[in-house]
């Protein structure tokens, strides 16, 4: 059987199995849901292996000489200390490197990058210079550089802030403040939810997709076949787990 | 039991069947509405578009097969945009688990477009670290990727001929489901090493990255699905991302009229237990 065929029919019998948990939760969605788990973890530790053990690690020492790999080597396998009590102290030069060395790395860039850059695009001119004219606002909202929507911005971050900031009690001018804040932080998460409808409708299209192209006669017709092979799989699985009768 | 309790009580896989068949019936019979192209996408395709013949194009394969409804549609449209404007293709992945997947995009596309490995593109696979591979990329290329994909010695790849490290990039583009992905390119690599750079994402990403796009610190975004058609749509070449826009559209009609009726349930059962208590 070609390989492509054969990837066919098993794409579409392992969707046909996750999509049976949409009628109820039986042995053939735990079935494909630990093959899924189970091939996952073991593509990660084959792909893993071979590229960080043999290629940058072995291959390197035996065909270059590079010993100096040895080093981080070292490192990593104190990490490998953990599992013997008496030595588990080890592990933590190994865990100080790796906190130090990461903190070190991510704290400067991430000041720079979300901190400084963000506070500069917030507090942006509200009123445009324009030639000879002078001062001009610009109200188009759907113009993201425009005027009004510098305000809008700096309203939105400055209500926000407010709102998270319980020293002061939420009551006469504070509460206005806040409830703005609020206000802001519900269009944020309704943004939010709307994207990750889209986003999950995304994955249902791409599976039903599939199915459609894997119905097709150069397949062998494998949705066809297997949609059967479900319901009728589901049908007995419901037969069979009757429900308990009530206690007389 | 009143019609508000029977609907708040309605089975949940009727809805589930309702959303299926919404999704269903426009992929198999679809209508073709009009796709609007946004600002954000046009952003990434503009930048190509100006970059001249040999640049150095860096694609980061940041996903793996759990996003590839959205991703897959969108690598597959810039490679074929970079690949039709004869720049240099360099791509890699940041996610063990999505190695594979990432050869099968690039090489499927690259003989599509009848390009040769080595001499107009290069997959350079994965190495592990996440940021730390990106900060080594910025100072030395080889070092972090000494050899590529097949094992072959980077170094004597024709098409990285003149890269030495990320600020010799012209153009970078990271197509990423979560970490490490765009941020972490534009944190430790744009924001480092200065090279333009632009981004892809699932749907659930984007309004998290919409802050970067706004303050410029990307010049591009393509979210989702959504973007991925609005790509497609650019290129000229439609593929599974514009087949799926009008399911995509049917489906969020769906859930926008279930979003009404509930709330429409709602107020009127709270309506109907006030009026009761005030009896009572």
């Amino acid at each position: 059987m070609d390989a492509t065929i054969f990837g066919a029919w098993v794409a579409t019998g392992l969707t046909l199995l996750i999509f049976s948990f949409l009628y109820k939760d039986t042995p053939l969605f735990k079935f494909a849901e630990h093959l899924y788990v189970g091939v996952s973890i073991g593509y990660t530790i084959v792909k893993t292996y071979d590229t960080v053990i043999l290629h940058l690690i072995i291959k390197p020492i035996v065909e270059n000489g590079e010993f100096a790999l040895l080093i981080p080597v070292a490192i990593g396998m104190l990490m490998l200390t953990r599992y013997v009590p008496k030595a588990a102290w080890m592990s933590r030069y190994a865990f100080a490197f790796i906190v130090g060395m990461g903190s070190g790395l991510a704290i400067p860039r991430t000041i720079s990058s979300f901190i400084l850059k963000q506070v500069e695009d917030t507090v942006r001119p509200l009123l445009s210079m324009a030639g000879p004219d002078g001062l001009t606002f610009s109200m188009n909202l759907l113009n993201p550089a425009s005027n009004l929507n510098a305000i809008i911005i700096l309203l939105g971050v400055s209500s926000v802030l407010f709102y998270f900031f319980f020293s002061i009690e939420h009551s006469g001018a504070g509460k206005a403040v806040a409830r703005t804040g609020i206000m802001f932080l519900m269009i944020s998460f309704g943004a939010g939810f709307g994207y990750t409808v889209m986003a999950r409708m995304s994955l249902l299209i791409g599976r039903l997709t599939d199915l459609i192209e894997f119905s097709d006669a150069s397949y062998g017709r494998p949705t066809i076949w297997l949609a059967l092979l479900t319901i009728g799989a589901l049908v007995f699985i419901s037969r069979r787990t009757k429900p308990a009768s009530p206690e007389v | 039991m009143t019609l508000s309790e029977k609907m708040l009580k309605i089975d949940r896989r009727i809805i589930f069947l309702m959303i299926g068949l919404c999704t269903l019936l426009p992929l198999l019979y679809p209508v073709g509405l009009p796709i609007k192209i946004s600002a954000e996408v046009r952003g990434v395709y503009d930048h190509i578009e100006s970059l001249p013949e040999g640049s150095v194009f860096f694609l980061s394969i940041d996903f793996d097969p759990a996003s590839k409804p959205e991703l897959y549609p969108q690598a597959i449209a810039l490679l074929r945009h970079a690949f039709r404007k004869n720049l240099r293709v360099i791509t890699l992945t940041l996610w063990v688990s999505g190695t594979g997947m990432a050869d099968q995009i690039v090489t499927n596309v690259a003989n599509e477009m009848g390009k040769e490995y080595g001499e107009d593109y290069a997959f350079l696979g994965w190495s592990p670290g996440g940021q730390a591979v990106i900060i080594n990329m910025g100072q030395d290329l080889y070092s972090a990727f000494p050899s590529d994909y097949s094992g072959k010695p980077t170094k004597s790849l024709p098409v990285l001929e003149g890269v030495r490290n990320l600020k010799d990039v012209t153009y970078m583009v990271s197509l990423g489901a979560g970490r490490p992905g765009v941020e972490e390119w534009y944190v430790f690599g744009k924001d480092k090493y200065k090279f333009e750079m632009g981004g892809g994402c699932t749907g659930v990403m984007a309004p998290g990255l919409y802050p970067l796009l706004r303050s410029g610190q990307i010049n591009g975004l393509i979210g989702g699905l959504r973007g991925a058609a609005e790509y497609e749509s650019l290129i000229g070449q439609k593929g599974k991302a514009v087949a799926g826009m009008d399911a995509q559209s049917a489906t969020h009609v769906a859930i926008i009229v279930l979003v009404i009726m509930c709330n429409l349930v709602y107020f009127s059962q709270r309506r109907t237990s006030r009026a009761q208590g005030q009896l009572g």
